[in-house]
């Protein structure tokens, strides 16, 4: 069945196992996720008519805790920016609990903050990304939408471990346990500078309303500095397309997809096969990246330098703060407008961080602390902190929710 | 003028690994087309490569028969370019950091002087599926056949110290030989599992400078290697001598025709560092465990052979040429059977029944253990040497000990003088005329007469026993 945010409905999702500490709960995946047997075209003409051979590890773990997966939201060709993208209406329609949204340039965060809800990326590695269809291997992982903190953190507690069919996982993960009581008192707050003066007036004063409650908690914000910080979307851009001029390299229509008709050889049809299977922004993204890949290696080269400066300093600065603090949005446009690289580049800018250096980061709606107009706001933490984060995260939507 | 040529040999070896490198497909190409693939070796969306830890010990090893350094930390690279034979645009290989470098073999030069070739490197790579093209009947169809896909090969690059194919060909024996050693791969040119190419200059004599290579490819045996090199010296002596350039350019070999052609302009896709498959960290541990494997290698072994066994040299090169067959001859030379009859028996007894039989010196139905209980009869007189070799066939036959076969024949060799007497006077009264021969002088009667003899003990008399009773008798 397909309705407006669902691809597909599963006519009959298989009877939730009992007992498990997901019992109950509807999660809502996306197109680019494997659920054997269901079609996984990832939004592309390129992977038309292609059906899930395998579970995504994810998908397995969360049926055994008894979760039920309801169907697929809609999503943008292979999730690359987030034009009819429906994850978050899946959740604030009441449709699911929790929506699996794939995050690589902070699309889960930015999805959710369409919707006045949490949205959420783990630290990378600590999720199996078997069965994702991504575009950015070194960036990409399950990102969720929820409506609170606390079915993030025990639906990411079911998801998170060692998964023998991914090698590049991390060898260490969170311990979901022994963060049940988390004070505020005392907790180090940052807030980078450099973010903030990318925000014109209104955003800034919004955004500083947002943070006047977490004071008001007794909660200490510092300033931190992070001279770097233009360079996120730069060094996202530059490696982000070439590792999707390289991961969509697949798509070549012999085994699976789209192939081109009446062509002369096997050169033409893959010619003509990739020209009509993607669209105008993929195409372009896959472009770059080749430039990179074929005509200024250099650059790439210097990009992923510079991404392991940007991770060691994004360290350094964990080490004064407990949880780092960037606004969210980035102008008015909505989502479903951005449609050239540099609109989605553009509109996604606050959430690079996170993706580029893999930490975990949780978007904390608007609403929540203050007016229903503001913009909310991104905490981040150390990587494999997401326990701690979400248990945080989780005690501040309890005060606000208790009007304290 | 005189030129001198600057060669280095790149040379892909298929690892003999039970699965393929990033999955659990077996590693086995030759099978019904198609039959060994899954998500990840045909890289369907969302499949994810996992690096094989067997894998990753067979190529260790090879590196290591190389006297090559393994690295602390390796990973692997995209090498991309667009072809059907390879199911997603790159190829995984290794650039920026390979598996080891810096090793050296060492081989004999064409005046038979040892001379050490430099290995620049050894790294890992997957293999491509195999593309067949049916150009007959109405429409031309290219069939992709993905069981080699992703099978593991590794790469050794040798450094440009080759000056001739005569050390082409001697460093492709010694590379092969060590490589085999150690059980990291079966390295055939005519199967396939080992593929040779030659970059190949030349430069006038005495110059240090390195000029335009070109790349010969297709050459499908140890000899051929050593024709196309010698034919593109020549070829490339003639254009420079016609006052023509080189240029940088891909030529196969032609083995109908002898000759090098032209086939296309060098294309180097780029290398770009693969982010799903992780870095691999090699730890001290693990490379000693490794290096503990190592048998010993070939030329410490001749040594050995030459000291242990009083073999000559070339014989004690020939037995540990191969691991197989020098730990064969080692386990048939020892407390009763010499290390030559061994070494003897093995070289002209069971190398031919081998290929007769078509079998191999390490599965043969003859173990060493037969063999060596079937020599030990033999040295000490039960056999003689032709009963020897009836027996031998008969083992490829018939799972019986040799001992059992000699009684079940009765290949026994008759020692007893008692019981070759009454034989002895019957061959002498049946051939007065060789007597009288012999005692004319003629030293030929007296083979015919020992002849005669072993025929009436239909083979099994103790041949030295007979002569000297016949020997005795004609001189009573």
């Amino acid at each position: 069945m397909i309705t407006e945010i669902f691809t597909y409905i599963d006519p009959e999702p298989p009877v939730p196992a009992n007992g498990g500490s997901l019992e109950g709960i509807t999660v809502a995946v996306q197109p680019t996720m494997g659920v054997r047997g269901w079609p996984t075209e990832a939004g592309s003409v390129a992977l038309e008519r292609y059906v899930a051979l395998e579970d995504a590890t994810v998908v397995d773990r969360l049926r055994r805790e008894g979760a039920t997966i309801i169907g697929s939201t809609r999503i943008s060709e292979l999730g690359f920016g987030l034009v009819g993208d429906t994850s978050a209406r899946a959740v604030s329609e009441g449709a699911v609990d929790v929506a699996l949204a794939m995050d690589t340039m902070g699309e889960a965060r930015i999805a959710a903050a369409s919707a006045h809800l949490f949205g959420y990326k783990p630290s990378y590695g600590i999720v199996s990304r078997f069965g994702l269809i991504g575009l950015i291997p070194s960036m990409e992982c399950f990102g969720m939408i929820a409506r609170t903190p606390r079915e993030i953190s025990s639906v990411l507690s079911v998801m998170a471990g060692k998964d023998d069919h991914d090698f590049s996982m991390s060898d260490e993960f969170p311990d979901f346990e022994s963060f049940d009581a988390v004070t505020v008192e005392n907790v180090k707050l940052g807030v980078v500078r450099e973010a903030m003066e990318f925000l014109d007036q209104d955003a800034y004063r919004a955004f500083r309303s947002s943070l006047s409650y977490l004071e008001k908690a007794g909660m200490s914000i510092r300033e931190v500095s992070l001279d770097e910080y233009d360079l996120f979307r730069t060094i996202h851009n530059v490696i982000g397309s070439v590792e999707a001029s390289s991961s969509a390299g697949k798509y070549d229509g012999v085994r699976y997809g789209h192939r081109a008709q009446a062509v002369k050889n096997w050169n033409e049809m893959y010619l003509k096969s990739r020209g009509e299977a993607f669209g105008l922004p993929v195409k372009a993204y896959l472009f770059q990246g080749a430039y990179f890949q074929f005509e200024n290696y250099e650059a790439f080269d210097s990009a992923c330098r510079i991404r392991s400066m940007l991770v060691r300093l994004m360290e350094s600065l964990h080490e004064t703060v407990d949880y780092l603090i960037l606004p969210m949005k980035s102008g008015n446009v909505p989502a479903s407008d951005m449609k050239t690289i540099d609109e989605i580049y553009g509109l996604c800018s606050h959430a690079l961080p996170a993706n580029v250096t893999g930490v975990p980061v949780i978007y904390m709606p608007g609403g929540l602390f203050g007016r229903e107009t503001d913009p909310g706001f991104q905490l981040l933490a150390p990587r494999l902190g997401d326990a701690r984060l979400l248990a945080f995260a989780a005690h501040l939507f309890d005060q606000a929710e208790g009007g304290v | 003028m005189d030129y001198e040529a600057v060669i280095g040999l790149e040379i892909h070896i298929q690892l003999n690994s039970d699965t393929k490198m990033f999955c659990n497909c077996p590693n086995r190409p030759g099978d019904e087309p198609n039959k060994n693939t899954c998500p990840v070796c045909l890289w369907f969306p969302g499949a994810i490569p996992q690096f094989s830890g067997e894998v990753l010990e067979k190529a260790a090893l090879a590196a290591l028969a190389l006297n090559c350094e393994i690295q602390d930390h390796t990973a692997f690279d995209q090498k991309v370019y667009y072809y059907p034979d390879l199911p997603k645009g790159y190829q995984l290989s290794q650039f920026h950091k390979p598996l080891a470098k810096n090793g050296w073999i060492e081989i004999n030069d064409d005046e038979g002087r040892p001379k050490r070739i430099g290995i620049r490197q050894v790294h890992m790579e997957e293999d491509v599926a195999r593309l067949v093209h049916e150009t007959e009947g109405k429409t031309p169809i290219s069939l992709v056949d993905f069981n080699r896909a992703g099978t593991p090969l590794i790469e050794i690059v040798s450094e440009p110290d080759i000056r001739n194919s005569h050390e082409a060909m001697e460093y492709i024996k010694v590379l092969r030989s060590q490589i085999r050693y150690v059980g990291s791969a079966e390295c055939s040119m005519e199967q396939g599992t080992m593929r040779v190419d030659a970059n190949i200059s030349i430069r006038p004599r005495g110059s240090d400078h390195f000029n335009t290579k070109v790349e010969v490819k297709n050459m499908n045996s140890i000899h051929n290697v050593g024709a196309a090199i010698t034919y593109e010296i020549s070829r490339q002596a003639e254009r420079l001598n016609a006052g023509e350039s080189i240029v940088l350019h891909t030529r196969l070999w032609d083995p109908d025709r002898n000759v090098t052609v032209a086939m296309r302009g060098k294309f180097e896709g780029p290398c770009v560092p693969d982010p799903s498959v992780p870095p691999i960290i090699v730890s001290h541990e693990w490379l000693s465990d490794i290096r503990s494997r190592l048998p010993e290698m070939p030329s410490g072994k001749s040594e050995r052979f030459i000291r242990q066994y009083g073999l000559t040299r070339d014989e004690a090169v020939l037995m540990s040429s191969e691991r197989d067959l020098s730990e064969y001859f080692e386990a048939v030379a020892g407390d009763a059977v010499t290390p030559r009859t061994a070494y003897q028996w093995i070289m002209t007894q069971l190398n031919p029944l081998l290929k007769d039989y078509r079998q191999t010196i390490s599965e043969t139905v003859v173990t060493p253990k037969r063999l060596a209980s079937l020599l030990a009869m033999l040295e000490s007189d039960v056999l003689n040497a032709k009963s020897a070799r009836e027996v031998l066939s008969k083992l490829f036959e018939s799972d019986q000990t040799p001992e059992a076969i000699v009684e079940q024949y009765g290949f026994r060799q008759v020692s007893d003088s008692d019981e070759l007497e009454g034989l002895v006077e019957q061959v002498l009264s049946d051939n007065p005329q060789a007597i009288d021969d012999f005692k004319a002088g003629n030293e030929k009667a007296l083979g015919f007469l020992i002849g005669q003899g072993m025929r009436a003990s239909q083979g099994k008399a103790n041949p030295k026993l007979m002569k000297d009773m016949i020997t005795r008798k004609l001189q009573e």
